[in-house]
């Protein structure tokens, strides 16, 4: 009920969890025949610090979906992911998030 | 061969005399194909997995991708490759590795599975072969045994990784 010391605006307090002017960005890992499991799960861990469930799922994924995202932000670092993970041998490409 | 271990903090594994001979042949390849002039190799599809394109539709975006990171990625390749062959007995005995020489032999030894696989063109299905009949069973079955040499490698990581918590 409106009274006259009710605000005649409400803060908008939520959040938006991944606004998309900062994750416009993604970092795709694609699968392929020659990169072992073990050696995906690994390298994710290694280069994006997930745990080995985290890192294991995202594997999975690849195995089963052909694809998934590993990370996403801003372009420049999209790219700078995508040669971290060629320098492991991991077909990796970047793209803006559809 | 005895494969790679976790070991006091270092990640150790016995190479054959043959064997590190192999290591050393498939090393001299890889370096020629690094090396080689960009114009004999254009489009060769192993070169082509090794610096895959960064964006896979806008051929623009990919071109600058390249501009971008295919030298420091050339560099990486060369150093690691530099690093294993200092660590390869050359008559075959024991591989002693540090962390960063282990993270070398890694990515050397996974860019040899991708030349030797995308030469053979291995596919999920493929199998070692039963006999080896011919060149081509020779190298199926080189990479085969490469592959069992980079997954224990990756388990004795993931193993002196867990050690050091």
């Amino acid at each position: 009920m409106a009274g006259p010391l009710a605000p005649t605006w409400t803060p908008d307090t939520s959040v938006e969890e991944e606004s998309d002017l900062d994750r416009p960005w993604v970092t795709i890992v694609w699968n392929d025949p020659v990169n072992l499991m073990n050696y995906v799960t690994f390298v994710l861990q290694e280069l994006f610090g997930y745990d080995e469930a985290k890192a294991t799922e995202l594997m999975l994924q690849v195995h089963h979906e052909g694809r998934a995202i590993v990370s996403s932000g801003p372009r420049e670092r999209m790219e700078h992911d995508t040669s971290r993970l060629h320098a492991y041998g991991l077909w990796a490409s970047y793209q803006k998030d559809s | 061969m005895k494969p790679f271990r976790a070991r006091k903090g270092e990640i150790v594994a016995r190479l054959d005399r043959a064997e590190a001979g192999i290591v050393g042949l498939l090393l001299d390849q890889l370096e020629q194909l690094l090396g080689a002039d960009a114009d004999d190799v254009a489009g060769d599809p192993v070169l082509e997995r090794l610096f895959p394109p960064g964006h896979r539709s806008d051929r623009e975006m990919a071109e600058d991708y390249r501009e971008l990171a295919e030298e420091s990625l050339r560099g990486g390749k060369a150093d690691d490759l530099a690093t294993v062959r200092a660590t390869l007995p050359a008559d075959g005995g024991e591989v002693r590795l540090d962390a960063d020489q282990a993270g070398a032999w890694l990515r050397t030894s996974n860019d040899l599975r991708l030349a030797l696989g995308t030469r053979l063109d291995i596919t999920e299905d493929s199998e070692p072969p039963e006999e080896i009949a011919d060149e081509s069973d020779h190298q199926l079955a080189v990479y085969y045994w490469l592959t069992a040499v980079q997954g224990s490698l990756v388990d004795a990581l993931v193993a002196g990784r867990a050690g050091r918590r």
